[in-house]
């Protein structure tokens, strides 16, 4: 090793440099043409394809939904005691999604980690389509959506106000304003570059939409101060919510005395598994991205490595959390919780509790291997295997917990309908559709936070101490 | 060494042996349950603060940061402090008897623990801990002495070792912090359970490591050593009290609120013990100190850089995490908060032991770790 | 409209070295106030053009704890004040369930400070009839050209110089640029004001409606609907001079179904006379009462052998002895009445006419285990 040290590039040794965050020579106006091409021009076949089948997908699940609504709740598979089903389990799955785009623009800001620029805007633009999916859950769960206004609290001749102490209503509040600053983050860093659509279109139509949309920026030294002020705010405070949201969610659960949910560590566990699951998506959707949009020139395995390894840790966390959770429902001496610890393991649905525990703790072990984190089938096989596991954790959580608690004699076996399915699938249909619709509208990297990170894009220092 | 240093060094040898007179007092006078609750909080406090401090570097090793890499040589030497804490928790062994009702014979006609009798009795206690910090040693060994190797071989194989040691050092750290966690300080309430209580032992270490971590750089800097780190390197040190400060916060809170939540009544008694009997004046001071000054003093840009201010919050988030300690473990011992010549004694003692031994170790090695191939990077960091 | 007058002269610079070192240059020659046009923000520049500190901070602190205060009062007035609830077993005042949504409103009302504030209010966005944006350079600033401009600050703006000091600093593609169009209606201005007054009819709709609802019923003359000149059950009435609600019966009168009996006594009552006549409905209707009421202690055929007392050891009458059988009706009426002993009274369960009925049922059941010989041949034999 002592020979290593040869002097590249300043004395850094080969092993320890890290690849470039572009391949290839990549200019702003290269990138300009490369990622701006895409809203001004036709989609390809493979994408009419796509989108056929994710609207399907979508409309059948409108349709179940519609029949939900039209008939009742009952035709899911909710009865006692397993109240909360596949309803719950969607909404905490598709709020956990949305965390990874928050993390990536929001948390890898304030890191200052450059690689977060070229994933950035795709990430964000899957959390706000995770919360639309996600939001559409508690609104038809609960019964009457016509009525599910009566959340807010408005001065009403009911002469009622709404529960403050309930956590369902902290959720109402939580998920709103999530959705609200991811939008105004996402739509803060898009300005700049529809302007820079707005400047390069030759269609009349889109150069107003642009015009309208871009609100007239004009890259004003003045207007940047105030705008990288702004954005670097905003990120601190949505490095809260991520924090924040998907422990509110948690109360939902934790705040209760149901044997398996009254766990203190709920939150930190919540938000490490949101983390996890959003990234695994993330990293299926860069994949397909950079491939079929040929963005590999800035969406670098770099790029992918280290997204694995933001997955490996979480997954560590995540083993860290059911390990604590073992070793709690044996140290409580509490026989409701041991039972309930036993159930995930050796229950009806043991089979859910260990491929849970496969998916999640596991598999990505994987990830140790740099081949596996470069590799496509193998990070997708780990990802997707996230996503079920994710999936099916939060069903443990609630249907094993519920299903068998307290009284014997409420003891159920849970099952789910057709209904319940459509309306999962038609969730994913909703999220890929407007992925998809994003993809070929808007700028899919942030074009104007790229070039601020290309080589000689900043001026070279210029003797100031920072003293 | 300058006329100062000596002076300094000469006044805490003095403190030290007045509070090591007292200590023995103590040990004397007082009662036992006083004596050990006092040797507890100092082998809590000086363990979390040290591997802390040892977080941190194996932190900055796990994730490639450059920024960090002037300043690394401080937490490897603030990490060194491990070594007396071992004679330190061996010793607190002998409190096991007497604060740690699971270790009693009685234990065995108590329902809930017997069923745990064997993983709260004094034997398999003793080899967790025993355990522990020899694998924190391991840590030490790897993580500090490599680093401190590096500065005469000048070999990178330090930097690719320790890359592949971080994560395990990783496992080593979670393990050992909840093992703090629930033997040594959640053992004191045996009946009682929260299994984010590592999490938020991790958040209290983290933060002391910080903390002593900035008030050395700071120390240095003033000596005209530590050329090179800038506004921009404090500002990063700030940036992290600020964030950490929040998320101790949040892990205590969400704590509390869900044990306040649902109210069962073996939860809510480590609560109430801490919400009555003059015990809710520190429980409020723990909440004004810990969070709600450092975050409006560290809330604004301007003040994460500013080293005055930064060296005032350091300090003040030190003696909050004192006082953290101190709230979790104090109130075992019946009769309200006691703060008198025992507690004082042994703060002086054990205080000015480990200011004599960090200002020791801050003489060993260079003040940079000259070795890593990463220092110019990290010098030439800016915002 | 605009009229003519050259507002700026701009130059451009292909690098963000050039346009920083060119800076300085054409700063010191003071000919109007300088602008930067750039595709992303580039490091250093603030100092280089002087720029003042964002005030961004200070209004997203100040408001997010207004949003804090707001939150936590908010949730205070309704859930302790205006209609205090216990739920859950938590007082009225839980500030541990209230922080959640108090952090969520900080960070709301912080973000939406941060974004439109600095959208609107800092850098006066939407506005379109700025000049870059119809300039030639435009198409170069948003895609990777680094633009500076000297803007006329007055009325003595001398282009000339400013085309000349932009071209000594090596500025390539020098342009004029007109004054702004500030005719188009979507301006940031237009959108504060829309939304102001959007918020001053929201709040003064919400109050409007919380005094419809709250305050509106109980003044009068709408409450006179509530303070109605009449009794109510239990309460002080101003309708009678004494104030009291409940009164007593008029003197000398009897409510209905509660004519009293006339006698004082079981003795006394022996000279009741069964009102009754002794037909099928009223024996029907005597059964009825008795299976009802009073086998559960007196057993089905009266014989003081019932399914109840062995649990809790009474001893009813064996209203087949001797004694009863010969008791007159009105002291069986009597103690239905009145209740003898263990027994309690049944009045308030039973009209006079039903205890009545039971009598006569309670005679045919003594008669039916104490028959006669004749009483077959009453009954005639078919």
């Amino acid at each position: 090793m002592r020979t290593e040290a040869s002097l590249l590039r300043g004395g850094i040794p080969e092993g320890l440099i890290e690849p470039p965050l572009t391949e290839g020579v990549v200019t702003p106006g290269s990138l300009d043409d490369q990622v701006l091409a895409f809203p001004d021009s036709r989609p390809p076949r493979q994408w009419y394809i796509g989108l056929a089948i994710t609207m399907t997908a979508m409309l059948i699940g409108f349709g179940f939904i519609g029949y939900t609504i039209a008939t009742g709740i009952g035709v899911w598979g909710n009865t006692s005691p397993v109240f909360w089903a596949f309803d719950i389990i969607n909404f905490v799955f598709w709020v956990g999604i949305g965390h990874a785009g928050t993390l990536i623009s929001a948390i890898l800001f304030l890191f200052r980690k450059r690689w977060r620029n070229a994933i950035a805007r795709f990430a964000e633009a899957m959390t706000i389509f995770a919360v639309m999916c996600a939001g559409i859950f508690p609104l038809i769960h609960v019964g009457r959506p016509w009525l599910a206004f009566w959340l807010f609290p408005y001065p009403n001749q009911r002469a009622v106000w709404t529960n403050f102490r309930s956590p369902l209503l902290w959720d109402v509040f939580a998920v709103s304003t999530y959705f609200s600053v991811s939008l105004m983050f996402w739509f803060l860093g898009l300005v700049p570059d529809i302007a820079s659509m707005r400047d390069r279109t030759t269609s009349k139509v889109r150069k107003v939409i642009y015009s309208v949309l871009s609100m007239g920026w004009r890259g004003a030294a003045s207007h940047w101060q105030h705008y990288e002020k702004a954005y670097l705010l905003l990120a601190g405070l949505a490095t809260g919510l991520v924090l924040s949201v998907h422990s509110v969610v948690s109360f939902d659960f934790a705040t209760s005395v149901v044997p398996g949910w009254h766990m203190t560590i709920f939150p930190p566990y919540f938000v490490a598994g949101a983390i996890f699951a959003g990234f695994s998506m993330v990293v299926i959707v860069l994949v397909v991205v950079r491939e079929t949009m040929q963005l590999k020139n800035l969406i670098t395995m770099r790029h992918l490595d280290v997204m694995n390894k933001v997955i490996l840790g979480m997954a560590c966390l995540m083993g860290y959390s059911y390990m604590m959770e073992g070793f709690t429902a044996w140290y409580s001496m509490n026989p409701y919780l041991h039972h309930a610890f036993m159930n995930i393991i050796t229950g009806v649905y043991g089979w859910a509790g260990w491929l849970t525990i496969s998916c999640n703790i596991l598999i990505p072990q994987l990830l140790w291997f740099k081949k596996c984190r470069t590799s496509y089938f193998w990070m997708i096989l780990v990802a997707v295997g996230v996503t079920v596991g994710m999936w099916f954790e939060r069903f443990v959580i609630i249907v094993i917990s519920l299903h068998q608690d307290y009284l014997p004699s409420s003891w159920r076996i849970y099952k789910p309908t057709l209904v319940d399915f459509g309306v999962l699938l038609g969730s994913f249909g909703l999220f890929f559709t407007l992925v998809l619709i994003f993809a070929r509208v808007l700028p899919v990297i942030a074009t104007t936070e790229v070039k601020a990170i290309l080589p000689g894009a900043q001026p070279s220092h210029h003797g100031d101490d920072h003293e | 060494m300058t006329k100062q240093n000596r002076t300094t060094t000469t006044l805490l040898r003095g403190t030290l042996a007045l509070g090591l007179l007292g200590v023995i007092g103590a040990y004397l006078k007082a009662s036992p349950e006083r004596f050990w609750a006092n040797w507890i909080l100092w082998f809590v406090l000086l363990f979390t603060v040290a591997l802390g401090a040892l977080f941190i570097v194996a932190l900055e090793h796990l994730v490639n940061a450059k920024w960090s890499v002037p300043i690394r040589r401080i937490p490897e030497r603030i990490a060194t402090l491990l070594i007396p804490v071992v004679p330190v928790g061996l010793i607190a062994l002998g409190a096991l008897p007497v604060l740690y009702p699971g270790t009693r014979p009685e234990a065995l006609h108590n329902k809930i623990l017997a069923g745990k009798a064997f993983w709260l009795g004094i034997p398999f206690f003793s080899a967790r801990t025993v355990v522990s910090l020899a694998l924190v040693l391991v840590g030490l060994l790897v993580l500090v002495r490599g680093s401190f190797r590096q500065d005469q071989t000048k070999d990178p194989a330090f930097n690719f070792r320790a890359r592949k040691f971080a994560p395990a050092f990783m496992a080593i750290f979670a393990l050992v912090i909840t093992l703090v966690a629930f033997d040594w300080v959640s053992g004191l309430t045996p009946e009682w359970y929260s299994d984010i209580f590592g999490v938020y032992l991790f958040a209290g270490a983290f933060l002391g490591g910080l903390a002593v971590t900035s008030l050395s750089v700071l120390h240095l800097k003033d000596q005209g050593r530590l050329e090179g780190v800038r506004k921009d390197h404090l500002y990063n040190l700030g940036g992290f009290l600020f964030a950490f400060t929040v998320f101790w916060s949040y892990i205590g809170f969400a704590q509390y609120m869900l044990m306040w939540y649902a109210n069962l009544p073996d939860e809510v008694i480590y609560f109430q013990t801490r919400l009555t009997g003059g015990w809710h004046t520190v429980t409020f001071a723990l909440a004004f100190f810990h969070f709600v000054m450092p975050f409006f003093a560290l809330v604004t840009r301007d003040a994460k850089g500013d080293g005055s201010r930064l060296r005032r919050v350091a300090l003040l988030i030190l003696a909050a995490h004192i006082l953290d300690i101190y709230w979790l473990i104090f109130p075992i011992l019946p009769g309200g908060p006691h703060l008198s010549w025992p507690e004082l004694s042994f703060a002086l003692l054990f205080l000015s032991g480990a200011l004599l031994w960090i200002r020791g170790a801050m003489e060993k090695g260079e003040d940079m770790p000259v070795g890593d191939p990463f220092l110019k990077e990290g010098l030439e960091f800016r915002l | 409209m605009s009229s003519g007058k050259s507002f700026a002269v701009l130059g451009l610079f292909d690098s963000a070295d050039a346009l920083v070192t060119a800076i300085p240059k054409v700063r010191e020659k003071q000919l109007g106030g300088l602008e930067a046009y750039t595709p992303y923000p580039i490091h250093g520049i603030d100092e280089a053009l002087g720029l003042r500190r964002s005030p961004l901070g200070g209004m997203v602190l100040v408001m997010g704890v207004l949003g804090a205060i707001t939150a936590l009062g908010f949730q205070y007035w309704i859930s302790a004040i205006d209609y205090p609830i216990v739920t859950g077993g938590k007082a009225p005042w839980s500030w541990e369930a209230f922080v959640p949504i108090m952090f969520e409103v900080t960070v709301l009302f912080a973000t939406f400070t941060a974004g439109l504030g600095m959208l609107l209010l800092l850098n006066k966005l939407p506005f379109f009839g700025h000049p870059v944006l119809s300039s030639e350079s435009i198409k170069a600033i948003t895609r990777d050209r680094f633009a500076l401009a000297i803007e006329a600050e007055g009325e003595g703006f001398d282009a000339a110089a400013a085309q000349a000091a932009l071209a000594a600093a090596s500025a390539t593609g020098i342009e004029v640029l007109p004054e702004p169009d500030r005719g188009p209606f979507l301006t940031s201005d237009y959108i504060l004001r829309v939304a102001g007054g959007i918020f001053t009819a929201c709040v003064v709709a919400g109050l409007l409606m919380y005094a419809a609802v709250k305050l509106f019923p109980v003044l009068p003359p709408m409450s006179h609907m509530e303070d109605q000149p009449r009794l109510n059950a239990q309460k002080a009435d101003s309708f009678f001079k004494d104030g009291f609600g409940m009164r007593m019966p008029v003197p000398g009168t009897v409510a209905r179904g509660y004519l009293p009996i006339g006698v004082s006594s079981q003795e006394e009552a022996a000279s009741l006379v069964n009102p009754l006549p002794r037909t099928p409905e009223v024996l029907a209707m005597g059964r009825k009462v008795f299976h009802n009421r009073c086998e559960l202690c007196h057993g089905a055929l009266a014989d003081g052998v019932p399914t109840l007392t062995a649990a809790y050891g009474g001893k009813p009458a064996n209203l087949q002895a001797q004694q009863f059988r010969d008791y007159p009706d009105g002291k069986i009426f009597w103690a239905i009445t009145m209740g003898k002993n263990a027994m309690p009274s049944h009045a308030a369960d039973l009209t006079v006419t039903q205890r009545w009925a039971v009598v006569h049922y309670v005679r045919a059941l003594q008669r039916a285990q104490n028959a006669k010989d004749e009483d077959l041949n009453q009954a005639g034999a078919r």
